[in-house]
C-alpha cells in the first residue's frame, strides 16, 4: 500500500465530488436541510387533537366540563354536533379524532349525587396517539371529578381543605428528567443527527463506488497498478471526512437552531460521532460491493440505513417496546448505539465512563464491516 | 387512423416490454423490491409497538409497609417491568443516567401513616424523558394507576357503605373505532407498506430515465421515430405495473392472512387510488429526472424530498401537532392524501361519499405533477 496513490485518488474523488455541483451542494444540503425540516416538523406530542361534542344536556354544568376540554392545549374544539351519525361521519372523515358524548341530565344526576357516565369514541388508526388520547380524557375526568366531589363534601360540612385531602390522598409528584417538558422538539432535533448521519454516507459512498462500476470507468482501475486496498481508502476517506464536517454542521444547527442543550463533551461526543460515520460509510462499501447499478445501490441503501433509522433506533420507536426478536434486529445496526451516545450528550450530559460500551461496540462494527468490505473486493471481478 | 393508433400502441407495448427486461436483468434490484414487499413489511409490523411494554422500573420504598406494597404491585406486566428495589436516591439517579432504568418511583417514609391518619401525600415519579415518546407514555400510565389508588383509598376513607355509583363523579367510557384493540400491526403494516409505495415510485421511473441519460441511450431514442411521451410513459407504465402488483400480493399474501387486518372498505376503489398515487409521485420523480444529470443527483433530490413527504404527512407521527404551516403545506403532499384514502378504505370502511375530498386532491395534485413532470422531461428532447 503506498501513500501517494492513495493521495491521488482522493485527489480525484474529491474534484469529481466538486465539479458536479448540484452533488456537492446535495452533499452538504441535504443533511441540514433534512435535519431543519425535520426538526421544526416531526413531533411525537400528541396535541391539538380535533374533537366534537354531542352535548345532550346543553346546562351550565356541561358547559363547565365541556370547557376543561376546550381550554386544554391537548384539544382543539371543531364544533358542536346534534347527532351521533354526525359524529360517526366525521370520525370516518378524520375531520375530528376524538368524539364526546353528554348524556341528558348531566346536571341533574350530579347534583344529585350520581355518577354519569360520558362516551368518548376515538379514532383508533393510529394506537400511540389513540392511547395517550385516552390518557388525557382520563385525567380530565379525574380532575373534573375530584372537583364534583369537594363541592359535595363541602356541602356536607367538610372545609374545603379537608375535602380535598379526602379526595386526593395521594398524589403523584412527576420529575421529567433530561427534557422537562418532555417536548419531543428536544429528542428530535437531537435525534435526527442520527438519522442524518445514517443514511446520508452510504448513499455518497456507494453510489460513489457504483458510478464508477455503471459507466465503465472502474476498468481504468482493474488496469492500473492501484490495489484494491488504496482504491477503497482512495474512494472512502473523502466520504468520511466530508460527512465529519457534516456533524460540526448538524451540530450546531441542533444547539443553535433547536436550542437543544448540549450537556455533555464535545471532544467525546465528536470522537464518536467520527467512529459512527466510519461504520457507516463502511456500510455503503458494503452496498456497493452487492450492487451493479446505481438503483440497486440506491435501493438497497435504503433498506439498510432508511429503514433501519426510522424504524429499529428508537428514534420514532422506542427499542424497549419491541418484542424480543425485533430487538435483536434494531441490534443489527450502529444507529441504536449512536441514539444513545446522541442523547447522552446532549440531553444527560454524559461522558465515556457511561457511556464507553456504546462506543466499544461502534468500533467492532467500524472493524468488522471495513474488514469485510477490504476482503471483499477484488479487482478481477468473477464475471 | 385507426392503423396509426395501433402502431402508437404497438411502440408503446415494446417500449413497456424493454423497460421491463432490463429490470428483470437487475438481480439485485429484484430481490430488494422482494424484500421490501415481503420480509421488511412482516418485520416491521409484528415487532414493534407505540405503546408502553416492559417499561423498566425499579422503586425505592422508604416505607415498607403493606399499603406501599400495594401501590408498587399496580406498577406490573405488560407496562411496567419492576426490576426490583433500590436503597438510596444516588443510586436511582446513577441507573437513570445510564438508561438502566426508565423510571424511579419514590415512596416516602411514613406513607401508610400519614395516609391513615388523613395527611396529605406524595409519590415520586422519575422519568428518564430524553426519549419524549416514551416518556410521555409512562407518565401517562402512571398517572392513571395512581389516580385509581387515590380513588380507592379516598373511597375507604369515605367509609365502607359508599358506592362509586352513589358519588358525584364522571365515569369512564371509552370506545375506540376502527382498530378497537389497539393492534398495533394494522397501523404499522399500512404504515410501511405506504412508505415503501413512495419511496419506490419516487426512485425507479426516475432511475430509469437519468439511465438512459447518462449512458448517453437517450441520443438513440430520440433518432428513432418514437414520440417522446412514446419514451417515458413506458417507463412509468413499467414500473408502475410493478409496484401496484407489489402492493396487491403484500396486503393479500403478508398482510392479511398474518396479522387479521380486517378489509373493510371497496378494494377496487383501493387499488384505483393505489394507482393514482404511483402515477403522481412518477411524475414528481421524472420532474426530478429531468432536472438530473446523473443519478447521485436524482438519489440527493429525491431524498430531499422524500424525508419530509415521509415524515411529515402522518404516516409516522400524529401531524396535528406539526407548526400551522407545515400543517397547511401537507396539502400539496400527494402521501397525505394517500395516507388518508388508504386508512380510510381499508380500516374505517369509508366510501366516496365521506372521501371524495381527499380523492379529489390526490386526482388534481396527481395530474399536476404528472403532466409537468413529463413536460419538463419532454422539454430536453428538443
Amino acid at each position: 500500500m503506498r501513500f501517494s496513490r492513495i493521495q491521488a485518488l482522493i485527489y480525484k474523488e474529491w474534484r469529481e465530488i466538486l465539479r458536479d455541483r448540484l452533488y456537492s451542494l446535495m452533499t452538504f444540503g441535504v443533511p441540514a436541510i433534512t435535519l431543519i425540516v425535520l426538526g421544526y416538523g416531526i413531533s411525537t406530542d400528541v396535541e391539538r387533537i380535533p374533537f366534537a361534542v354531542l352535548d345532550g344536556d346543553q346546562s351550565t354544568l356541561s358547559r363547565e366540563y365541556l370547557h376543561r376540554f376546550m381550554d386544554s392545549r391537548y384539544f382543539d374544539f371543531q364544533g358542536e354536533a346534534t347527532d351521533t351519525r354526525v359524529l360517526d361521519t366525521l370520525l370516518a372523515d378524520s375531520r375530528i379524532r376524538f368524539a364526546l358524548i353528554i348524556p341528558p341530565q348531566f346536571q341533574r344526576d350530579l347534583l344529585a349525587g350520581r355518577s354519569v357516565a360520558v362516551q368518548s369514541l376515538i379514532d383508533g388508526i393510529f394506537p400511540y396517539r389513540a392511547q395517550v388520547n385516552k390518557g388525557y380524557v382520563s385525567a380530565i375526568n379525574a380532575h373534573f371529578s375530584t372537583w364534583l366531589l369537594e363541592n359535595y363534601l363541602m356541602e356536607r360540612g367538610f372545609s374545603q381543605a379537608a375535602a380535598r385531602r379526602t379526595i386526593q390522598p395521594v398524589r403523584l409528584e412527576i420529575r421529567a428528567l433530561y427534557n422537562q417538558a418532555v417536548r419531543s422538539r428536544w429528542s428530535m432535533g437531537s435525534g435526527l443527527i442520527m438519522l442524518v448521519l445514517m443514511f446520508s454516507p452510504p448513499f455518497l459512498t456507494a453510489l460513489g463506488i457504483v458510478r464508477e462500476k455503471e459507466n465503465g470507468s472502474i476498468y481504468n482501475i482493474y488496469a492500473s497498478p492501484v490495489s484494491s486496498g488504496e482504491f477503497l481508502l482512495g474512494k472512502l476517506l473523502p466520504y468520511v471526512f466530508l460527512s465529519s464536517i457534516n456533524v460540526f454542521l448538524l451540530w450546531a444547527l441542533a444547539t443553535g437552531l433547536f436550542g437543544t442543550p448540549f450537556k455533555g463533551n464535545p471532544w467525546f461526543f465528536l470522537g464518536a460521532s467520527f467512529l459512527f460515520v466510519t461504520c457507516t460509510t463502511g456500510i455503503g462499501l458494503l452496498i456497493s460491493l452487492l450492487a451493479r447499478t446505481q438503483a440497486a445501490a440506491a435501493i438497497l441503501a435504503m433498506v439498510l440505513t432508511f429503514i433501519p433509522a426510522i424504524l429499529y433506533s428508537g428514534l420514532l420507536v422506542p427499542v424497549e417496546s419491541m418484542d424480543a426478536a425485533t430487538r435483536s434486529q434494531a441490534q443489527l445496526f450502529p444507529g441504536v448505539y449512536y441514539l444513545q451516545i446522541v442523547w447522552g450528550s446532549f440531553l444527560k450530559g454524559l461522558g465515556w465512563s457511561v457511556l464507553w460500551d456504546k462506543v466499544a461496540l461502534l468500533g467492532i462494527y467500524a472493524l468488522i464491516v471495513w474488514t469485510l468490505g477490504l476482503h471483499s473486493f477484488h479487482k478481477r471481478p468473477k464475471r | 387512423m385507426i392503423a396509426a393508433g395501433l402502431r402508437w400502441l404497438d411502440r408503446l407495448i415494446a417500449m413497456t416490454g424493454k423497460e421491463f427486461k432490463q429490470l428483470f436483468r437487475d438481480p439485485i434490484l429484484l430481490a430488494v423490491l422482494f424484500y421490501f414487499f415481503s420480509a421488511d413489511i412482516y418485520l416491521a409490523a409484528n415487532g414493534i409497538h407505540m405503546d408502553l411494554r416492559q417499561a423498566s422500573l425499579m422503586v425505592l420504598d422508604r416505607d415498607q409497609s403493606a399499603t406501599s406494597r400495594e401501590l408498587i404491585q399496580r406498577f406490573r406486566m405488560p407496562y411496567f417491568d419492576l426490576r426490583g428495589e433500590l436503597f438510596d436516591a444516588h443510586q436511582a439517579q446513577t441507573l437513570l443516567d445510564r438508561g438502566e432504568v426508565l423510571a424511579v418511583l419514590s415512596i416516602p417514609p411514613q406513607f401508610q401513616r400519614d395516609l391513615q391518619a388523613g395527611l396529605p401525600v406524595a409519590v415520586q415519579f422519575r422519568v428518564d424523558a430524553s426519549n419524549a415518546i416514551l416518556g410521555t407514555l409512562a407518565i401517562s400510565y402512571a398517572e392513571e394507576i395512581l389516580a385509581r389508588f387515590s380513588q380507592e383509598q379516598a373511597l375507604e376513607r369515605l367509609g365502607g357503605g359508599i358506592q362509586l355509583q352513589a358519588v358525584p363523579r364522571i365515569e369512564d367510557l371509552h370506545r375506540v373505532y376502527y382498530n378497537p384493540n389497539q393492534n398495533n400491526p394494522w397501523f404499522m403494516s399500512i404504515s410501511e407498506l405506504l412508505t415503501i409505495t413512495t419511496m419506490l415510485s419516487l426512485m425507479l421511473p426516475a432511475a430509469a430515465a437519468v439511465r438512459e441519460k447518462e449512458r448517453g441511450t437517450i441520443e438513440q431514442l430520440v433518432v428513432t421515430p418514437l414520440s417522446p411521451l412514446q419514451i417515458l410513459l413506458p417507463k412509468i407504465l413499467s414500473m408502475g405495473i410493478v409496484i401496484v402488483s407489489g402492493v396487491a400480493a403484500s396486503l393479500f399474501l403478508v398482510i392479511e392472512p398474518a396479522f387479521q387486518l380486517p378489509i373493510r372498505g371497496s378494494l377496487s376503489l383501493f387499488f384505483l387510488v393505489t394507482a393514482l398515487y404511483v402515477f403522481a409521485t412518477a411524475g414528481l420523480g421524472l420532474f426530478i429526472a429531468s432536472l438530473s444529470r446523473t443519478f447521485g443527483q436524482v438519489v440527493m433530490l429525491v431524498i430531499l424530498l422524500m424525508m419530509p413527504l415521509l415524515l411529515l404527512s402522518g404516516a409516522w407521527t400524529p401531524p396535528e401537532a406539526m407548526p400551522d404551516f407545515l400543517r397547511h403545506a401537507m396539502i400539496f403532499s400527494p402521501l397525505a392524501h394517500y395516507i388518508e384514502l388508504a386508512y380510510g378504505i381499508l380500516l374505517k370502511g369509508a366510501g366516496l361519499a365521506v372521501l371524495w375530498d381527499s380523492l379529489l386532491g390526490l386526482a388534481l395534485l396527481g395530474s399536476l405533477l404528472f403532466s409537468f413532470g413529463l413536460w419538463h422531461f419532454r422539454r430536453q428532447f428538443d
